[in-house]
């Protein structure tokens, strides 16, 4: 069937407006007598809030400074409602925000920043994710540090090792990273004639900041409008909250607009990242390269709250035996606290780390085996009708036109057929 | 505060800034140009590049108080009568924007590469281009971008000089 | 000594978040000169989506690119969305767009209808041409039947839906249930060249086939999967986060290394078009999958070339040169 729009390689909506520079983002966004804000990092990993003094901060003419008293509803999370706008009880990681302040200029923001005392009782720290699944680990919330586990099993893993011929196990280990849109996360808040407690920001879900917003606040959705600007670039990071209430409650209790810039160490530091996994893949197959059998365990360092953390789990877990037909599949992941940075959303949720796993261990079987790599792909690949450890059923499965395509266009240019 | 006047996309400005004000921050804070970025703020990302005299620079690092009397051209002074100038255009059919943070100063840096080297090979895109960071695209259509306005710039240079 | 290497990487992705519903909906509303805007909630966070939304409007209320404008990502003024998450958007939203957009066209059909005399049933529009079906040269335009159901019909065209993809929650036991509506599926194969005596590599080519359903827009999902590969680059090679006692010590752009212009490689892309049954003009999604193949593509081909299995991310030259020292080490010792 032939469309008249839908195939077509239209440029963007928008692309005169980008070259031109035209298009106004969160960070540009501008309001008159608006405040600047700023906000108050913890030094500490770990540590007990003693005392938060804004007093000074606040006496400096024009500046208006808040703490977790000013917070309405202190707790936001999706799965988990672990997480506090400005910390309370404790500081569990360096990003987290204990005080922030709204003044007519930046340099005079710092300036009130400079003047708050917080007073801080040290605590022991856990870094190492192996580490903080042990007895006597500093506990980061309540009594365990195992914020979720996932479970996923498919056909009879016992059955499938004594099935097998040949059985490997590799473990790989993947890193922490940054989204790093080139745009800062950014967030203005005002009142509208209304009285319409209106916030343009960067990021990727207006309707959950909404929502979010209207919990902490305890303000009805229909006086909160979120409205995202163009953003530049997200990738997972723009997914949640941010500065989105401290400029909201700066605003109201300033009375005038009041914006955030997110530093670019705030936004290594004090956003979410992509969580470190240790994966572990043990995979049972026949002497002619059959498989037959895979556990998967995947450790993930959620950082100091679990965000998006159970939900990524739960979506590496769900792939992590990859596009392959397994007979039998055992996956076991286990998200822990520890006082990193936060995990959360990035573009592939959880399952770029499990297919760096999967796909690097299928080289390896296929050498163990004495087969081509993509021979033993294509041996073992999914196809119409084969069913996932979830059970549920695939159809319209392209992977080996996938590969066949990738592998022509892999060649040489002289000899690629078209 | 000191007088500072320089010339904006061909328009004479006086405006009064602190002695460590960033030009970056003059730009966009106090003349309103917003379409130069800022990504990183240490001369890193070149979101925030314009043309000084011609050449592209980053204008997170330099100070306002220096460009005293000379031109700067940002993103709003490309399009001349209107028109989009052809980097734009070339970046709007390629695809070579997403978000489009980086854009402008992609374009810029662009546009100062092929002044100074009117028909670079792509090895010579890349090399020229490598200040400047961008997170969505990878780069390829972009750098398609580029050649396609050196290749269209050749073209016409060929056509319009009779000996050639 | 330079040594070159292949290596291959396959995945599958699903679109939609896991289980939990993640509607999306839409307004469309037919102006009585026959250009139309859509009210999505969903934000363009630089994919594109936007772009893809309009098209799919066009298309279904029959009108050109142009004649549409976009009202977007404004919690008081649009629809509601779960969110530009989960490549989501061109098959939850883009199904939302569609069925509105259908709304709205049998309203102006049906202002269509009386004057061309046919039953609504008989009819379509096209490139903002109300026509009989199977005898196009019986048209209108559509600006016409639109002004027509204003003014005379009293029923200005519009349309109003929502979109949730069918999905059910995990067994808590057994893991089993459908979280997703589809897949995506993907193969990737880089070409590497790794210096044995730095362990620098330079990924020389990148040849990746995406299966994305129809793609609504051929130029955006070349877009994706290109960018894709840059950050599936990135995460393979460069990337790492340094943390000190929870501190960020590469905390700027010049000590934590994204992807140059230098260090791309030569991509040559394919789309594989399986147009899929529920999704918008059997669209699906192209966002996150992209960067999927690219690291274990990437780290397979330095296995091939030198013989390291790299195991931890990401593949530093120091770590590449560390493990063909140890590779070196028994040889030297001479065959046991
Ligand atoms: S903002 Fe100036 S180089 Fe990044
Ligand atoms: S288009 Fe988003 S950073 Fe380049």
């Amino acid at each position: 069937m032939e469309f008249a729009v839908v195939g077509k390689r239209i440029p963007r909506h928008d692309a005169v407006s980008h070259v031109t520079g035209r298009t106004l983002y969160g960070v540009d966004i501008v309001r008159p007598r608006m405040l600047h804000a700023r906000i108050l990092r913890s030094p500490h990993a770990h540590a007990r809030i003693v005392a938060v003094d804004v007093s000074r901060a606040s006496r400096l003419p024009g500046v208006c400074a808040i703490t977790a008293a000013d917070v309405p509803c202190n707790r936001y999370g999706f799965t988990h409602v672990d997480q506090p706008v400005l910390a309370d009880d404790r500081v569990r990681h360096r990003g987290d925000a204990v005080a922030a302040v709204a003044a007519p200029t930046p340099e005079r923001a710092d300036e009130a920043l400079q003047a708050i005392k917080v007073e801080y009782e040290p605590l022991p720290a856990i870094f190492d994710p192996i580490a903080a699944l042990g007895p006597d680990a500093p506990r980061v919330h309540g009594d365990t540090n195992v914020a979720a586990r996932v479970n996923i099993r498919y056909g009879d893993i016992e059955r499938g090792w004594q099935e097998s011929h040949e059985i490997i196990e590799e473990t790989f280990r993947t890193q922490m990273v940054e989204h790093c849109h080139l745009e800062p996360h950014a967030a203005l808040a005002e009142l509208d004639s209304r009285g319409v407690l209106t916030v343009h920001a960067s990021v990727q879900r207006p309707f959950l900041i909404a929502a979010d917003l209207s919990k902490i606040l305890g303000l009805p959705m229909n006086r909160i409008r979120v409205i995202a600007a163009a953003v530049g670039g997200g990738f997972g990071g723009k997914n949640e909250i941010t500065m989105e209430p401290i400029v909201c409650l700066l605003a109201l209790k300033a009375g005038r607009p009041v914006k955030a810039v997110y530093s670019r160490e705030e936004e290594f530091q004090a956003t979410t990242v992509r969580h470190p996994y240790i994966i572990t893949c043990r995979t049972g197959l026949k002497r002619e390269g059959a498989l037959v059998a895979r556990q998967v365990s995947i450790l993930s360092d959620t950082g100091a709250y679990v965000s998006w953390g159970a939900w990524t789990l739960s979506k590496a877990s769900i792939h992590a035996a990859g596009p392959y037909n397994i007979p039998h599949v055992k996956t076991e992941g286990v998200l822990v606290y520890t006082n990193n940075c936060v995990g959360g959303a990035m573009r592939g949720f959880g399952v770029p780390q499990v297919a760096f796993a999967y796909e690097s261990h299928t080289d390896t079987l296929a050498e163990a085996v004495g087969l081509d790599p993509v021979e033993f792909r294509l041996k073992n690949m999914m196809k119409d009708g084969c069913v996932l450890p979830t059970g549920q059923v695939l159809d319209k499965v392209t992977l080996q036109q996938t590969v066949v395509r990738a592998v022509g266009l892999a060649r040489p240019e002289e000899d690629r057929t078209p | 505060m000191p007088d500072l006047a320089f010339v904006l996309n061909e328009r004479p400005v006086e405006i009064e800034v602190a002695p460590h004000a960033l030009l970056v921050d003059v730009l966009r804070d106090h003349l309103g140009h917003t379409g130069t970025k800022v990504g990183c703020g240490t001369g890193e990302c070149g979101a925030c590049t314009v043309l000084l005299d011609g050449r592209p620079v980053n204008s997170c690092l330099v100070l306002a108080v220096r460009v005293g009397g000379r031109r700067v051209v940002t993103i709003e002074g490309l399009a001349a009568d209107g028109g989009l100038h052809p980097l734009q255009q070339a970046f709007m059919d390629h695809g070579a924007v997403q978000c489009g943070y980086c854009t402008p100063g992609m374009i810029l840096s662009a546009k100062a590469l092929l002044d100074t080297c009117p028909a670079p090979s792509e090895a010579e895109i890349r090399e020229g281009m490598a200040g400047n960071l961008c997170r969505c695209t990878g780069y390829a259509k972009i750098v398609q971008a580029i050649g396609a306005v050196a290749h269209a710039l050749a073209c016409s240079s060929r056509t319009a000089s009779p000996g050639a | 000594m330079k040594r070159r290497g292949r290596g291959i990487a396959c995945m599958l992705y699903p679109v939609g978040a896991t289980s939990y519903p993640n509607p999306g909906s839409a307004f469309v509303k037919v102006n009585p000169d026959g250009t139309a805007v859509v009210f999505a909630g969903a934000t363009d966070v630089g994919q594109g989506s936007t772009t893809v939304l309009a098209q799919i409007a066009a298309e279904a209320l029959g009108v050109e690119f142009a004649a549409i404008t976009m009202v977007t990502a404004d919690t008081e003024h649009t629809p509601y969305d779960f969110g530009s998450v989960a490549s989501r958007v061109t098959y939850v939203v883009g199904n939302a767009v569609r069925q509105a957009a259908h709304q709205a066209k049998q309203v102006f059909l049906a202002a269509a209808a009386e004057v061309l005399k046919l039953d609504v049933s008989g009819l379509d529009s096209a490139a903002g041409w109300v026509y009989a079906k199977g005898f196009p040269e019986r048209r209108l335009p559509v600006a016409e039947a639109a002004a027509r159901a204003y003014a005379l019909s009293g029923r200005p065209p519009l349309g109003a839906s929502t979109f949730n993809a069918a999905t059910t929650f995990l067994d808590p036991e057994t893991g089993h249930g459908k979280p997703y509506p589809c897949y995506v599926f993907a193969t990737q194969i880089a070409e590497v060249e790794v210096d044995t005596e730095t362990g620098e590599v330079v990924v020389v080519s990148i040849a990746a086939a995406h299966d994305c359903g129809r793609a609504v827009n051929p130029l955006l999902v070349e877009g994706q999967i290109e960018g894709g590969i840059a950050q599936g680059l990135g995460y393979g090679l460069l990337e790492e986060m340094v943390l000190e006692e929870g501190k960020v010590k590469n905390d700027q752009l010049v000590d934590y290394v994204i992807p140059t212009m230098c260090d791309m490689p030569e991509m040559r892309l394919a789309i594989v078009e399986e147009p899929e049954p529920t999704g918008p003009y059997g669209a699906k999604g192209i966002g996150e999958p992209s960067l999927l193949p690219t690291a274990p593509a990437i780290l397979n081909a330095i296995y091939d070339a030198v013989g390291v299995r790299i195991r931890e991310l990401p593949a530093t030259p120091g770590k590449i040169l560390a493990a063909l020292q140890d590779m070196r080490v028994p040889s030297e010792r001479g065959p046991s």
